[in-house]
């Protein structure tokens, strides 16, 4: 059931009110130099992306500005920002060639999801799995080292539908936005709960260090012999299935990599918010609930690459607080029937809602070099298809929030005019100090005018 | 049922069972001139319809021996052929013709040899979130309730067992390592057992530690080792090598000897290590020693764990682990089979495997808004739904800024409404009876399997299994001695048309969309999970319906006129001319499952004729026709499905050859159950493996 106090005292009891340990001696070590290191603004401050999904595109007429580039005017979609207006930068002429149909035919919303970060062509199968490397986990390769997480995989859909996902994909592309490589999804969390919970430990205010401490300890006795034991093992199974024990390696790698930092920072943060529910009941208390999540791991500095997947594309999600009884996909087919426009654009505007939420969180926190979280920030708002009615690739909808430590341009509306979503990712990439990083899926260089 | 003896003479009835040639088949002087007539004017030299080019065969036609036959292309071929879909009206290909095509696919193009069957290579498989809390319960005897701490797994082919799907990612490995711990601190004694223990803290210290511990180190050391030693053995579902031993038996002793520590707490930290192991997590598979064959049998514990996998979602128990171990699995296998499916354990066959086929499983989530659809039929309460975007813009104002006749509307609004929900409170889809609608599916299967009933009666009979609560959500009446909870096999009374999975509610419920049906969902379903035909997939690109046809006067357009406005496009119409006459024929059922008569006021006409020219009244009907006149092709979709559960991995084209020798045996014993599943277990692909 869903606990009222529980989520108020979550949303209410943060912001102002936390410690934040990890980024005091983060200021002291890290003084403002001339050449940033990755993952950091220039006044030496965490810099952080992250990269937020929903399902289904936008209808265009109500989520493009009216004017055609320059001072961002807000369109009705977009409404919801007006408060943040002049940190928000929306982005024009994106577009995810490798989620066009081409010779691969229909499963566009399978393409919605796995294309969306890593920009790569999917390979069409039921079981086969081979998409490419995302964005997050690629800046997270380069500046993960430098927190407690190297990055955080957060969704809010909560159950699975049986049966074949979209035409043919496998389901795991539809529902994993985050690939560490080409087979291997980054499994996102989907209870606010534990995520919280993987972030700080356990246990009420006070308790949590030693939780967090504990269950730490246990997980590292352990990966000695299973990793010993992984490798053992692997060498008695087939190529094939050595790719699988090569995923658990990794795992085991990661993990050690994980404890090791969350050791050179010292003692864990703790947030003084109650731990959310593991249940929040409505769609829209789930969504909040993993905005703070995200929003305390930012804060807390725990890590500064991100994704949080609202739905998955194509997620048929029903809208009750908007008065809306079908679903979401079946809506966005609409037909050209009027009322069913109004009704998409209705649920765009109600997700918009939430991000906006998520955006003043951010900038109501300080960093420690006086700006505010938002500032130090590039917070990317897409959907893996444009106009899900026609399923679309092209001119996909697109915010970036934030400031990016003072490296980005917001309060405008910029067209691009047909360039791959992939180059404001290297663009991104670029800003986080890993310029080395000079392809992503169907990249053609790095974004400019940003 | 007149209709169906309407049958149009040119059908050609795609039940014919090819039967087994004596002799090869010989192309260019039995297959190539079938395909001349039959195929190549739209499928040679450019032109290549729906996507289908058979150059390949054209070359072979002409230079015999030098074309590369793709099987993969042909595998399409031969299911657009058995589907009835291939070659088109008036073309159609004689019974004989038929058999001599499918000969020569299945032998030439696929390669298939009866005697030396391809068994296929399944990805070695982690265990799913279902069998990992099933065998974490047998093996330490905690209920570890994997739904709330582990993230749902992936699928592919709709089924959550397939090996190369079923992925580790860090945050997986996290998981695991934590429930390890958690789950042996629940289980395992860490300190020796007190004097005046109760009998249940006995028996759980005893399970792991059945002796006294010995006080000298070497004697320490050889008991731990043999508590690991049968521990890790049911496991790994096999015996541990003594590599593996040792290194546990190391960190045992490691963590014993460090100040303070007891044994018990040291045996229970390797314990903790065992279940995080890859061997545990996945199921590792030998073959048989001896077997230097292409395909060698696995061997008796890898048979040992495919069959308990398979029929109990769970690690083999003890009888199966002697039998593996004194190798006579294999020839007490039917023995075995007997008994597991007498075992209540084979209830997760059903969960697990029905729950997914017939995506039962999902009435426990499905977004479903009673209050809308029952409203929706309800004449009286359509104005009342109309007037609901008005209000809600009244409802959003401010109240100081309404005017006294929109308050007066607002306030006569919420009487009404309130009025309607009493009124439609009987709709509520409730937690109670969404699980009894998983239950009546369930248990029909259940009832099928363990009677060994003919799997057609899953499609059509006359019965059903119902609770109170259920038959009074369905309105039916007339059932005498129905119990509040418990479910039970009823009759169903004449002209209920109930009996039959599509006539479930959880079926049609999570065919719906969430406040109307779907007749489209629905034919899809039943095309991809009944009769094995799935349409192509839709093409990219599709236009949106720019010409929706709005009746002028403002009366509703019924949704079988829309869908065939829909039809009329040609580029919709192959696929859609197949799927909406079923769904359509299931539109009598609204999407919480209840009988109607009229949709949204309108009367509903069921009536529709198959792809392959059947016509049907409705779903009465329809139900008949696919026992009689299609029985094969459910009988091929199930087994393809069940198989694919089962090995845990896609279909390819050289399981043809298996599926239909495994069908024969189904469709010769009278469609019983037990011929299904003694196939599937005795086929090579769950037998055997590739080198």
């Amino acid at each position: 059931m869903f606990d009222r106090s529980n989520r108020r005292q979550f949303l209410r009891g943060v912001g102002a009110a936390i410690a934040l340990p990890a980024l005091e001696s983060l200021a002291v070590a890290k003084a403002p130099q001339s050449v940033a290191l990755p993952g950091t603004t220039a006044t030496g401050a965490p810099l952080r992306a992250a990269f937020i999904t929903f399902p289904n595109g936008a209808i265009p007429k109500q989520w493009w500005p009216a004017n055609t580039t320059g001072a961002l005017e807000l369109s009705p979609t977009l409404a919801p920002l007006a408060a943040i207006k002049h940190k928000v930068q929306v982005l024009g002429g994106l577009d995810h060639q490798n989620a066009l149909p081409g010779n691969d035919g229909a499963g566009d919303h399978a393409r919605g999801g796995a294309v969306l970060l890593t920009g790569a062509r999917l390979n069409k199968s039921a079981t086969d799995l081979r998409a490419g490397e995302s964005i997050d986990q690629a800046i997270a390769r380069r500046v993960g080292s430098q927190t407690r997480f190297p990055s955080l995989e957060l969704t809010c859909d909560d159950v699975r539908k049986s049966g074949a996902c979209d035409s043919g994909y496998s389901c795991a592309y539809q529902f994993n936005v985050s690939w560490r490589d080409a087979s291997t999804p980054m499994t996102p969390e989907a209870s606010p709960r534990a995520a919280f919970e993987r972030l700080f430990g356990a246990g009420s205010h006070g308790e949590r260090r030693d939780h967090f401490t504990r269950r730490q300890a246990e997980q590292r006795s352990l990966l000695d012999f299973v990793r010993d034991d992984a490798r053992a093992f692997q060498k008695q199974l087939s190529s094939g299935d050595r790719v699988k024990l090569d995923q658990y390696l990794t795992s085991v790698r990661d993990i050690e990599r994980r404890i090791a930092a969350t050791e050179k920072f010292g003692q864990s943060p703790d947030p003084k918010s109650e731990t959310p529910t593991g249940e929040p009941g409505s769609d829209r208390n789930r969504i909040e609930l993993m905005f703070e999540v995200l929003a305390l791991a930012f804060e807390t500095d725990s890590t500064r690459v991100a994704t949080l997947m609202l739905a998955h594309d194509g997620s048929n999600r029903t809208f009750g607080d908007l008065g809306l009884t079908a679903g979401h996909h079946d809506l966005t087919h609409h037909q050209n029937r009027e009322d069913w426009i109004a009704n998409v654009a209705q649920i765009d505007q109600w997700y918009v809602e939430r991000f906006a939420w998520f955006l003043q969180r951010l900038d109501q926190a300080r960093d420690l070099d006086g700006r505010t979280l938002l500032d130090n920030s590039m917070i990317v708002y897409a959907s893996g298809n444009a106009d899900a009615n026609r399923h679309s690739h092209e001119n996909l909808p697109v915010i970036l929030a934030g400031g990016g430590g003072g490296t980005l341009r917001p309060g405008r509306f910029v067209q691009h005019g047909a360039k791959p979503m992939t180059n404001l990712f290297l663009k991104m990439a670029e800003t986080m100090g890993g310029k080395e990083l000079r392809r992503l899926g169907d990249s053609t260089g790095v974004l400019a005018d940003v | 049922m007149p209709s169906i003896a309407h049958v149009s003479a040119a059908v050609v009835l795609v039940v014919f069972i090819a039967p087994a040639l004596a002799e090869p088949v010989h192309f260019s002087e039995q297959v190539a001139p079938l395909l001349e007539q039959h195929c190549f004017d739209c499928h040679v030299h450019g032109s290549a319809e729906g996507g289908v080019k058979l150059d390949d065969a054209a070359e072979l036609a002409t230079s015999e021996g030098d074309g590369k036959i793709d099987p993969q292309l042909w595998w399409r071929v031969l299911r657009q052929v058995r589907a009835g879909l291939m070659p088109p009206e008036g073309d159609k290909l004689s019974a004989k013709s038929q058999a001599t095509l499918e000969e020569w696919i299945k032998g030439e193009a696929f390669g298939y040899d009866p005697a030396r069957p391809d068994p296929g290579r399944v990805t070695i498989r982690r265990l799913n979130r279902f069998e990992y809390q099933n065998t974490i319960r047998d093996l330490v005897g905690v209920d570890f309730p994997t739904d709330e701490n582990f993230p749902p797994d992936d699928t592919g082919h709709g089924f959550d067992t397939l090996g190369e799907v079923l992925t580790v990612s860090p945050l997986l490995l996290e998981k695991y390592l934590d429930a390890a711990t958690k789950i042996i601190a629940d289980a395992v004694p860490t300190g020796p057992l007190a004097a005046d223990a109760p009998e249940r803290e006995r028996q759980r210290h005893d399970r792991f530690f059945p002796r006294a511990v010995p006080d000298s180190p070497a004697e320490r050391t050889a008991y731990a080792a043999e508590i690991l030693s049968n521990f890790t053995r049911r496991a790994f579902r096999r015996p541990p090598d003594s590599e593996t031993l040792d290194r546990l038996v190391g960190l045992a002793e490691l963590t014993w000897t460090t100040p303070g520590a007891t044994f018990e707490s040291g045996v229970a930290k390797a314990i903790v290590a065992t279940l995080a192991s890859p061997r545990f997590l996945f199921r590792e598979e030998q073959t048989e020693p001896a077997d230097e064959n292409q395909y060698p049998l696995v061997d008796q514990y890898a048979l040992a764990t495919r069959l308990s996998y398979f029929l109990w979602s769970t690690m083999p128990d003890d009888e199966l682990f002697q039998e593996a171990a004194a190798g006579t699995l294999r020839s007490n296998l039917l023995g075995q089979l007997a008994r597991m499916l007498a075992d209540k354990r084979s209830g997760e066959l059903t969960r697990n495997f029905v729950g997914q086929w017939l995506q039962v499983r999902d009435i426990d989530t499905v977004l479903i808004n009673s209050f809308t659809i029952a409203m929706r039929d309800d004449p009286a309460s359509a104005e009342l739904q109309e007037r609901r975007q008005r209000l809600r813009q009244l409802f959003r104002r401010e109240p100081e800024t309404l005017t006294p006749a929109e308050r007066e509307e607002l306030d006569q609004f919420r009487k009404e409404r309130r009025a309607a929900e009493e009124k439609f409170a009987k709709f509520d889809l409730t937690w109670e009876v969404r699980h009894a609608m998983r239950r009546e599916t369930e248990l029909h299967f259940d009832y099928v399997l363990r009677e060994n009933r003919p799997l057609t009666e899953l499609i059509d009979c006359d019965y059903s299994f119902l609770n109170e609560g259920l038959a009074k959500f369905y309105q039916i009446e007339g059932i005498e001695g129905l119990d509040g909870n418990e479910m039970r096999r009823v009759t169903m009374p004449a002209g209920s048309h109930r009996g039959g999975v599509l006539t479930h509610g959880a079926v049609l419920a999570v065919t719906s969309n969430p406040d109307r049906t779907s007749p489209v969902k629905r034919g899809l379903f039943v095309l991809e999970n009944i009769l094995g035909t799935p349409p192509a997939a839709p093409p990219p690109n599709i236009p949106p319906l720019e010409d929706f046809p709005e009746a002028a006067d403002g009366k509703v357009i019924s949704l079988r006129d829309s869908m065939a406005a829909h039809r009329s496009d040609p580029l919709c119409h192959s696929c859609h001319a197949r799927m909406d006459p079923i769904g359509l024929a299931l539109d009598n059922f609204s999407a919480l499952g209840i009988w109607r008569d009229k949709d949204r006021g309108e009367p509903i006409d069921p009536t529709g004729e198959l792809a392959t020219g059947e016509k049907f009244a409705g779903i009465d009907e329809l139900k008949k026709l696919i026992v009689e006149r299609h029985s094969r092709e459910f009988i091929t979709c199930l087994t393809e499905k069940m198989l694919t559960y089962a090995l845990g991995r896609g279909l390819d084209y050289h399981d043809v050859g298996m599926v239909d020798e495994i069908v024969e045996r189904v469709v010769a014993d009278e469609y019983r159950p037990r011929a299904l599943i003694t196939g599937i277990v005795e086929s090579a692909a769950f037998q055997r493996t590739r080198n």
